[in-house]
């Protein structure tokens, strides 16, 4: 019997083997991905109580710090002074709700290193710091709070970007909430109000909510067009009162109704000015879904974008669209099947303002240890390029005249050369999201920006991208380039 | 190891449990109180008391069984105490209960020697039976004994003392009357089992008639999966059968038959029970129905992960976020709080236990005493296994006590009953 009885014995010992494997990656190699794992809530209950590093802004705005908790001197109490005003990119951590934005996103940079697990003690071997590290962010505080005064607790959002780096200079989402509400006892109940509040303020409308773009995004299909070589501003098309649908009896008409120009031809430069349907439907079609879809994506749409948290992915639906002409027009004026974000759409200002190059957009400038020297600098880089240097001159030309004397005058500031362009889309009727992109100044630009607002903001179902979004990019590009002069 | 270690090596055990016992309390309140003496004396008297009634029926015994199992005991107290200092308290009473019906076996076989096991066969399987069964009876009935169900298993009993009422899983000793059964019985009818047998290409198949018994088991096995909804049990009864079957007549061909009826058995029941799919889903993927039914087996992992190589330390984790982990998921708890370090240890105490107990099965010359004491180790293996395994995810989950870990007094006595086995077999073949 002592053959079979080894013979189990060992079977037993393999078992024990498996065992001993499996435990060996739950616990050492890959115990840190469980660990840091969001439904792991053992990683915040261990965080709170503990000092966290500075979120700050390069004019010293603090978003988020540590206090000592006056009534345990061993523990520290987190605090987001500015509130609501950053609540969607400073985020929380709370031991109760989870974490969000970057203080999830930096978990590792901000906490601290003063509770010992292996690799911490590994790292104090080496003389590594154990106090948290801080992070400097791109956000221009008073550009910021001036956005949010602009939007004044309507369902919208502002993004606005450097154009030569990608540096984000504001990152609106409106109506937000106070992650104060998030920590302490009751974090739970505030958190479900806010869940419950039926505008949503737990909702990033900047980047990670995604909207038809209307007429913005002619400014993809113009740059599509001249990077072509199929148009040029002054290249003429012919006028009707409606644009058929190929295939189908449905038409597309313009806003006012009319012909786009005189009803007999009219250029490309006056159909851009003037965010005439009837045109750029029949140019999206002349396009080819192939030839929009490419400049989409070189601008950043249909690919996952590199940011601290995971943005919505703008779509431009290539394949689908080729074979469906009829689809294809309506997408070419930014209706049904294009699908963006704020985010995505400054990217697209911003592009065309730095002569066609796309930066990569970035939020964190720097990590800073306790002693202020820097850990990480982010060094501004490109996505790639959506057109030629010459195309992104003739797109800020046409896209200035726009504001000098098209839909976009609302955004226009004395003595600075502003560019942009208006978008109104309709997903459902009576509730219009009305848009502005645009960039200043045209000669040397150092702010792009979009806005955008649900529902028409505050004139409701009659609002338009050039009466409610054009004035409030106006207001914020001229408060920033104003001040950028002074200082 | 000399036997002279063995007194050092309980108190050490017995230190150990105290310490972690301290430390849990220093976490929890920052100061020490009795909790630690009081675990100090019970892990002492029960172990020591063990070893003392050992000395003196079963000198010849094997010296190294205790002491890892002391040291399990002590590791799992650590974590009822820190997790539900009421249960310790009653854990504690069960360590020495279980002690003291071990020191009873140990008496008992001392007078009447192991092969009076054998007399009372056919009664030993009934009563294995009918204490299965036991957990059937309604749990409103007029009987001083009731079943209960509990997560949805029917697995214990509540016995009417009159003057308080006792929980037990009859399940835990009906394991034992089991092997203590088919020990007996294979001992005797191995040369009609291994008879004649058909050969089919290269594989010995046994004569159908001689695949009666495997059927019968293997129905029962289905029988308590069904009437209990306990997957644990039913497989660990099946597959004892098997393991003991194919020790005794070396026949590869129950091996086979064996396996494949657990597979017929358990495509079956995947697609007739509910519970079983909900299982099989949660080990599949558990952090996939995190919210569901792999919330437990997630937790456990989150809770081994994040205690990673030295643990959170005693009372300094979180093990409470994970269900039942005084329980069937004890084994998590301690690798939340005592690491990779503390697991590998546990383990280790394990397989130092469960090698002694297949040393001794091997090196008995008598069939029942190797049957036996084959058959107990395989039950202590496999449940630890089983279990561990579940929590582990290296198979599906199915609720098993831990041996000596786990919170709960039958599983606690019948484990000590089952050392108390073990330790008269290897002192009668020792001084045989």
């Amino acid at each position: 019997m002592n053959g079979p009885m080894r013979r189990m014995a060992r079977l037993v010992f393999l078992g024990f083997g498996l065992l001993l494997g499996a435990l060996t990656w739950f616990q050492v190699l890959g115990a840190d991905g469980y660990r840091s794992d969001p439904r792991n809530v053992r990683t915040a209950i261990n965080i709170s109580g503990k000092e966290r590093g500075l979120i700050v802004t390069g004019d010293g705005t603090v978003l988020a710090r540590s206090d000592p908790d006056p009534n345990d001197p061993q523990a520290y109490l987190r605090v987001y002074p500015e509130g609501p005003t950053f609540a969607h990119v400073a985020g929380y951590t709370s031991r109760l709700v989870g974490e969000a934005g970057l203080e999830e996103a930096y978990r590792n940079e901000l906490r601290s290193r003063r509770d010992l697990t292996i690799s911490d003690v590994i790292a104090a071997l080496f003389g590594r710091d154990l106090r948290p590290e801080n992070l400097l962010v791109t956000i221009d505080a008073e550009l910021q709070r001036a956005a949010v005064a602009a939007l004044d607790g309507q369902r919208g959002a502002v993004v606005a970007i450097e154009p030569s780096t990608g540096a984000v200079l504001a990152y609106v989402s409106s109506p937000s909430y106070d992650p104060n509400t998030f920590l302490g006892p009751s974090a739970v109940a505030n958190r479900q109000t806010v869940l419950d509040d039926p505008n949503e303020p737990i909702r990033d409308r900047a980047g990670t909510e995604l909207y038809p773009p209307g007429s913005v995004f002619k400014a993809v299909v113009a740059a599509s067009a001249v990077e072509s070589g199929i148009a040029g501003p002054e290249t003429t098309f012919e006028d009707p009162v409606v644009y058929e649908l190929p295939g189908s009896t449905a038409t597309i008409g313009n806003a006012d109704g009319g012909p786009c120009g005189d009803g007999v031809e009219v250029t490309l430069q006056a159909a851009l000015v003037r965010s005439c349907n009837t045109i750029f439907a029949a140019l999206s079609v002349r396009l080819g879904a192939t030839a929009i879809g490419e400049t989409a994506s070189s601008f950043g749409f249909d690919r996952t974008l590199d940011f601290p948290w995971a943005l919505a992915e703008s779509t431009f639906p290539a394949s689908a669209l080729a074979d469906d002409p009829a689809a294809l027009a309506q997408s070419g004026i930014g209706e049904r099947d294009v699908r963006v974000t704020p985010l995505q759409m400054a990217l697209v200002a911003a592009a065309i303002a730095n002569s066609g190059e796309v930066p990569q957009p970035y939020i964190v400038s720097q990590v800073f240890d306790a002693d202020a020297n820097a850990r990480e600098v982010t060094e501004p880089r490109l996505i790639g390029r959506a057109m030629s240097p010459a195309t992104a001159v003739v797109l800020q030309q046409m896209m200035e005249r726009v504001v000098t004397s098209g839909t976009g005058q609302a955004a226009s500031i004395t003595g600075v050369r502003v560019a942009g362009k208006t978008g109104t889309a309709l997903p459902e009727p009576g509730r219009p999201d009305v848009w502005f992109i645009g960039f200043a100044p045209v000669d040397a630009p150092q702010i792009a920006i979009a806005v955008m607002l649900e529902d028409g903001g505050p004139l409701g179902e009659s609002g338009t991208g050039g009466s409610v979004a054009a004035p409030i990019a106006g207001t914020l590009m001229e408060r920033y380039l104003v001040r950028g002069d002074a200082g | 190891m000399t036997r002279d270690l063995q007194p050092a090596l309980l108190i050490g055990a017995a230190a150990l449990a105290a310490f972690g016992v301290s430390l849990v309390n220093f976490a929890a309140q920052g100061t020490v109180d009795a909790q630690v003496g009081l675990t100090f004396g019970t892990v002492l008297f029960a172990f020591g008391g063990v070893f003392v009634a050992a000395r003196r029926f079963a000198p010849e015994a094997v010296p190294h069984l205790l002491p890892p199992i002391a040291v399990i005991a002590g590791f799992g107290f650590i974590e009822i105490f820190r997790l539900n200092p009421y249960r310790a308290g009653l854990q504690r009473w069960w360590l020495l209960i279980g002690a003291a019906l071990a020191t009873v076996v140990l008496a008992w076989i001392s007078r009447n020697g192991l092969a009076s096991l054998r007399r009372y066969r056919n009664t030993q399987l009934l009563l294995a039976v009918g204490l299965l069964l036991l957990p059937l009876l309604p749990s409103d009935g007029p009987l001083p004994i009731r079943g209960l169900e509990v997560n949805g298993s029917r697995l214990w009993i509540e016995v009417d003392l009159y003057i308080a009422q006792l929980n037990f899983q009859p399940g835990e000793v009906a394991k034992l009357l089991f092997v203590v059964f088919l020990a007996s019985y294979l001992a005797d009818r191995q040369p009609a089992l291994t008879g004649a047998h058909r050969r089919i290409g290269r594989l010995t198949l046994p004569e159908p008639r001689q695949l009666g018994p495997l059927l019968l088991v293997w129905l029962g096995s289905l029988g308590i999966l069904i009437s209990q909804r306990d997957l644990g049990a039913s497989l660990l009864l099946f597959l004892v059968f098997v393991a003991m079957l194919y020790v005794a007549t070396g026949e590869g061909g129950y091996l086979v038959g064996g396996g494949l009826l657990i597979a017929i058995g358990g495509v079956a029941s995947w697609q007739m029970f509910d519970h079983v799919q909900r299982r099989v889903s949660a080990w599949l993927d558990p952090f996939g129905a995190f919210e569901d039914a792999g919330y437990q087996v997630a937790q456990g992992i989150f809770g081994m992960g994040t205690g990673s190589l030295s643990g959170s330390g005693p009372g300094l984790g979180r093990p409470e976020l994970i269900p039942n982990a005084i329980t069937d998921f004890v084994f998590a708890a301690i690798g939340e709080e005592f690491g990779f370090a503390g697991t590998v240890a546990v383990l280790g105490c394990y397989a130092l236990a469960i090698a002694t107990g297949f040393g001794i099965a091997l090196r008995s010359r008598d069939r029942f005493n190797k049957l036996l004491a084959f058959g107990l180790t395989f039950v202590f293996a496999l449940q630890t296994f089983l279990i561990i395994g579940g929590v582990l995810r290296v198979v599906p989950l199915t609720g098993i006590a831990l041996p000596f870990m786990s919170y709960g007094g039958s599983a606690l006595v019948g484990n000590f009953m089952l050392v108390a086995l073990l330790l008269a077999v290897s002192h009668e073949e020792a001084s045989r």
